[in-house]
């Protein structure tokens, strides 16, 4: 099964923004999330120049879905809506 | 001759129990002359009152190299200026003073301190003429000036009697101290193990060795000075997208230097160096844990390592400014600092687009333009680290 990918962004803007808050996010998750979510530390995903994407931190999930203001909890469960709609 | 960069660094120990150090040095460089001088001078005594007398010592001496002033001369106004010790009823400072001209041959004058060591590689050159000095007013201190013939790769040593003595009448194995023979062949060893040692670690280890003798007690002031001429080393330190994306792929060309010579800063950078070179940056959150207070450090394999601009660069200038220690920086900061004191020539290619996000209100207002920021870094690398300074804007 392919993992999903989960990348945070921590140029200038997003770690001004919280992106630091994200970085302990591993530690929160079930064994078995672990296994199947791949973290990546991007220098700067670019988002934060397209003013409708709402605001920094940016988070980007398996290359395209964004999320903007992001926040452990929210990529914690948007991860877990992935995970379970795979095993249905 | 002119491709050539003179290092000259100098590592000291203050007298254990002392508040101040007794030696001082001092180097100058007169950039349109390509003229490097540097003063060594051991003041009498220690603690304060020794700084006193070798910091005068070293001022005028550096003012009157310069001004070419004839060496008589200069010697009897330092003697006759610095004021007379109380206890010893004498005036005292010994000093050692290069002056060297590229192209053509340095002068070294020496009055008290040990006889400086001229290494090409591991052997040792003797001067190309050598002369006594006498002044009629001291009719008991001798200057002693020689003409030494410098090429690429030479190295001059020369350091205050703290070294030379280390170990004086306490070790049986060194009854009369290291000496300057012990000096020397510990450069020879130093030397042959590492034949491009920059002229900063061998005084180091030349100094901390010193008092490693009298186990790391200090029995006098330890000052010594590393005089290196060699190729300089170059490093590049990019910043900031250009202007124009069509000059992105020239841009990015300049990031071809070598891994350990090249810094990528900031993350719209990193991208585009990423995009046009084909290469990839790693950063993992455990990167990102270890970062200290600023954004994480990266490596773009085959090229360099990667940090973010603004931020990061805006804590490299105060470290400069302050003279912080580099050791207690967050990881970024740590890293172009290393880098920059490791290299002799630094490059700074800036892109000069503006970041709009930047201006996002919500940031803090010290997030300063790019190129303010990099300017003030290139003079204080000049001013204060002896660097030269290059910045090329796209």
């Amino acid at each position: 099964m392919e993992k999903i990918k989960v990348e945070i962004c921590c140029g200038t803007a997003c770690y001004l923004l919280g992106a630091t808050r994200l970085m302990g996010i591993e530690q929160n998750l079930s064994k078995e999330m672990k296994d199947r979510v791949e973290f990546e530390v991007k220098p700067c995903l670019g988002l934060c120049n397209d003013e409708r994407l709402g605001g920094s931190p940016y988070v980007r999930i398996n290359g395209s879905e964004v999320l903007a203001n992001a926040t452990p909890d929210m990529v914690i469960s948007r991860v877990n809506e992935l995970l379970g709609r795979e095993e249905v | 001759m002119h491709e050539l960069f003179i290092e000259m660094e100098c590592s000291q120990f203050t007298k254990t129990g002392q508040a101040a150090c007794g030696d001082d040095v001092r180097f100058l460089t007169v950039d349109k002359e390509k003229r490097y001088i540097a003063a060594l001078s051991d003041g009498l005594g220690s603690g304060v009152k020794a700084h006193v007398l070798s910091t005068m010592t070293t001022t005028m001496a550096l003012r009157f190299l310069q001004s070419n002033l004839p060496t008589l001369e200069s010697v009897e106004i330092i003697m006759d200026s610095l004021p007379v010790c109380e206890v010893r009823k004498i005036s005292y400072a010994t000093f050692t003073l290069f002056d060297f001209a590229l192209g053509g041959r340095a002068r070294i004058l020496e009055m008290g301190n040990p006889g400086y060591i001229h290494l090409r590689g591991t052997e040792e050159i003797g001067p190309v003429s050598e002369r006594k000095v006498q002044s009629e007013h001291w009719p008991d201190r001798g200057v002693r000036e020689c003409d030494a013939d410098l090429r690429a790769g030479d190295r001059i040593i020369f350091c205050s009697d703290g070294v030379t003595q280390a170990g004086l009448g306490e070790r049986r194995d060194m009854k009369l101290g290291w000496r300057r023979s012990g000096v020397l062949k510990f450069a020879q060893e130093k030397i042959a193990a590492d034949p491009e040692i920059s002229a900063l670690d061998l005084s180091r280890q030349i100094a901390s060795t010193s008092v490693g003798i009298t186990k790391g007690v200090c029995r006098d002031d330890v000052s010594c000075v590393v005089i290196y001429l060699r190729k300089p080393r170059v490093m590049r330190i990019l910043s900031g997208p250009p202007f124009r994306r069509e000059n992105d792929a020239e841009y990015a060309r300049q990031a071809n230097l070598g891994e350990d010579h090249v810094v990528i800063c900031g993350g719209t950078t990193v991208n585009i160096i990423e995009r046009e070179l084909g290469a990839a940056v790693k950063i993992s959150l455990a990167d990102m844990r270890e970062a200290g207070a600023l954004p994480p450090i990266g490596r773009v394999a085959g090229v360099g390592i990667a940090t973010e601009g603004i931020l990061t660069l805006g804590r490299v200038l105060s470290a400069l400014e302050e003279g912080r220690p580099i050791n207690g920086e967050p990881a970024a900061a740590r890293a172009i600092l290393a880098r920059m004191m490791r290299h002799d020539r630094i490059e700074f290619v800036v892109g000069t687009k503006v970041n709009e996000c930047h201006q996002d209100p919500n940031l803090p207002q010290e997030l300063e333009l790019r190129r303010s920021v990099v300017r003030r870094i290139a003079s204080l690398l000049e001013r204060n680290y002896r660097k030269t300074v290059k910045i090329d804007y796209y």
